[in-house]
């Protein structure tokens, strides 16, 4: 693999012991996929173990001794970067089960990593949807951790990233640096499965959580294989496509997929599968969305404990959509309802009203933090609009009892007035 | 004989493992979907739930996940938890970035599909130098 002068000398330590494991990290990436050369790139998005993974107990210590190497002697970084939201909001920890001690220890670590990382220059987004914030152009490079978001430049933005983790987009962010793998070659880019929807369901009429559903079928089908959908509207909004983008991204590991007439490299089907044959064509039907939705919905008791919204972050449209089914309500003094979003979306739902709709009727209103990360310590059962997020509520730990029902917003907001599930089962 | 030869892509020249491979049809995810610190596979609706990749041959078709699933495979390696290699259809860049921080030995991309040719129990043998994968059938 071919380093220019300036990568050498980072590897050799000439930028400081942070900069030169960050180099040796990118180093051996490229090694293990037979890179040629590093690619500069413009923009990282950053994941940092210490303010996300859960930052206490010994995995907070493993995770702090992780960053701490990589940034030893490191006052700034190459590129712009932005940051995943931090675990959870201290400030409402308790609500979810967090107890003092443990309050006190995230206190010990989230916060001086986060402010370690804002004083490098980090943009401090706190947020699953860095697209709407540093969105970058076809065929420009990118390192992205995120899932939703790597899949989100690749196949909104046609910019190109690979499925990078938090050490190696920290890495990237302190060289500049790529190495030339994956999907930051063209020839890697295309589209291998198609996925089209059946003739007896209309996805013009999907609600959001239907786009999750079909979005977990399109994965059980294509599994490891990028896909190509066909079929879809192409008036397609934001937070239907944030929907359709979020659960694939998980359940299928991808970097990369297309949508015909609507991402930048999918003009045509034979565009987006490079002129080759698909490996294999699949239909979507209501059987098999019918089955994502029964995979989602774990919980058989009608009691609901807590009802979780964003994940990932809950959008402008969607904080309307709960202002509206909360207007003039209160959630049930059983059950406990966090809305979690950006404190963009936020800020412009304090200038909307909607906020204050949220807050009068007993709802919490987060920003900046991961519900569905810091959800998992609660006991019972939850409600949620978001398979992403089931997927790990039910998750971590072969001892966990929590489980989940999978429903609208609407559904979820009835649930929490009332206390009891109120949307399909 | 029952003995097979595969070849694939090796991330990185690393000494030879040996041992019973575990196999999923299901993409699998190391963060949320398996306990860090059992090493046991818990996602709800996986087809190997319960069993455990501690010290085992993880075979694959890929690993899936949130961009967090390197740290995943990290703190099940740092519970002592993680399986001796990762033999795999596709490479994917979260589990490629977690075997390369953990020096897993890691070889992907095979003419065959693995997962139909590895059962749970053959014995695995891992060629990282050479990007060779031995299978001996346990009923061999």
């Amino acid at each position: 693999m071919h380093l220019d002068e300036e990568e050498e000398m980072m590897l050799a330590g000439e930028e400081g012991k942070g900069t030169q494991k960050a180099m040796e990290i990118l180093k051996a990436k490229g090694e293990a996929e037979d890179a040629k050369r590093m690619v500069k790139i413009v923009y990282a998005h950053l994941m940092p173990p210490d303010t996300m993974f859960f930052p206490y107990g010994r995995q907070g210590r493993w995770a702090r001794d992780l960053t701490g190497e990589l940034t030893k002697g490191v006052t700034r970084l190459k590129v712009p970067a932005t940051m995943e939201p931090k675990f959870v909001d201290l400030a409402m920890a308790k609500d979810i089960e967090f107890t003092d001690e443990l309050v006190k220890e995230m206190d010990s670590i989230m916060l001086p990593a986060a402010e370690f990382f804002e004083n490098l220059g980090v943009i401090p987004s706190y947020t699953a949807l860095p697209f709407l914030i540093y969105p970058t152009k076809l065929g420009q490079h990118v390192s992205i951790a995120e899932s939703i978001a790597i899949l989100w430049y690749n196949t909104m933005f046609g910019s190109r990233c690979e499925r990078d983790d938090g050490v190696t987009s920290l890495a990237a962010a302190i060289t500049g640096v790529y190495p030339e793998i994956g999907v930051h070659l063209s020839e890697n880019r295309f589209a291998e499965v198609v996925i089209r929807p059946g003739k007896d369901i209309e996805p013009a009429r999907f609600t959001y959580t239907d786009w999750d559903a079909y979005s977990l079928a399109a994965a059980r089908k294509g599994k490891e294989k990028t896909p190509v959908f066909v079929g879809l509207p192409p008036d397609m909004t934001f937070t239907q496509l944030k929907h359709l983008l979020a659960v694939i991204a998980v359940e299928s590991g991808l970097a990369i997929m297309h949508i015909v007439g609507i991402t930048p490299e999918a003009p045509t089907l034979k565009d987006a599968l490079g002129g080759k044959k698909p490996l294999a064509e699949f239909e979507i039907g209501k059987r098999e969305i019918d089955e994502a939705y029964d995979i989602a919905t774990t919980a058989t008791d009608p009691g609901v404990d807590y009802v979780f919204l964003g994940c990932p972050h809950v959008t402008e449209a969607e904080l309307k959509e709960v202002a509206e089914a909360l207007d003039g309500k209160k959630v049930n003094p059983s059950v406990k309802l966090v809305v979690s979003t950006t404190w963009q979306y936020l800020q412009a739902a304090e200038e909307m009203g909607y906020a204050d709709i949220i807050r009068k009727a007993g709802a919490t209103l987060t920003k900046d933090m991961c519900i569905a990360f810091s959800g998992t310590q609660v006991s019972g059962t939850i409600a949620t609009d978001s398979i992403k997020a089931a997927f790990f509520y039910t998750g971590f730990s072969s001892k966990t009892t929590r489980r989940v029902w999978f429903g609208t917003i609407q559904d979820c907001i009835q649930s929490a007035i009332t206390g009891k599930w109120q949307g399909r089962r | 004989m029952g003995v097979t030869k595969i070849k694939g892509h090796s991330i990185k020249k690393l000494p030879t493992v040996e041992g019973e491979a575990l196999v999923t049809t299901d993409l699998i995810a190391f963060w949320g979907g398996t306990d860090w610190e059992t090493g046991e596979i818990v996602e709800v609706s996986h087809q190997a739930r319960g069993k455990n990749m501690a010290g085992k041959i993880l075979v694959c078709p890929a690993g899936k996940g949130g961009a967090g699933d390197t740290f995943g495979y990290y703190y099940l390696y740092k519970s002592g938890k993680a399986p001796k290699a990762i033999v795999c259809n596709r490479g994917q860049g979260t589990t490629l970035a977690g075997a390369l921080l953990t020096d897993t030995p890691m070889i992907y991309g095979f003419k065959e599909n693995v997962v139909d040719i590895v059962s749970d129990g053959d014995m695995v043998k891992v060629d990282s130098e050479k990007g060779e994968v031995t299978i001996t059938k346990k009923d061999s």
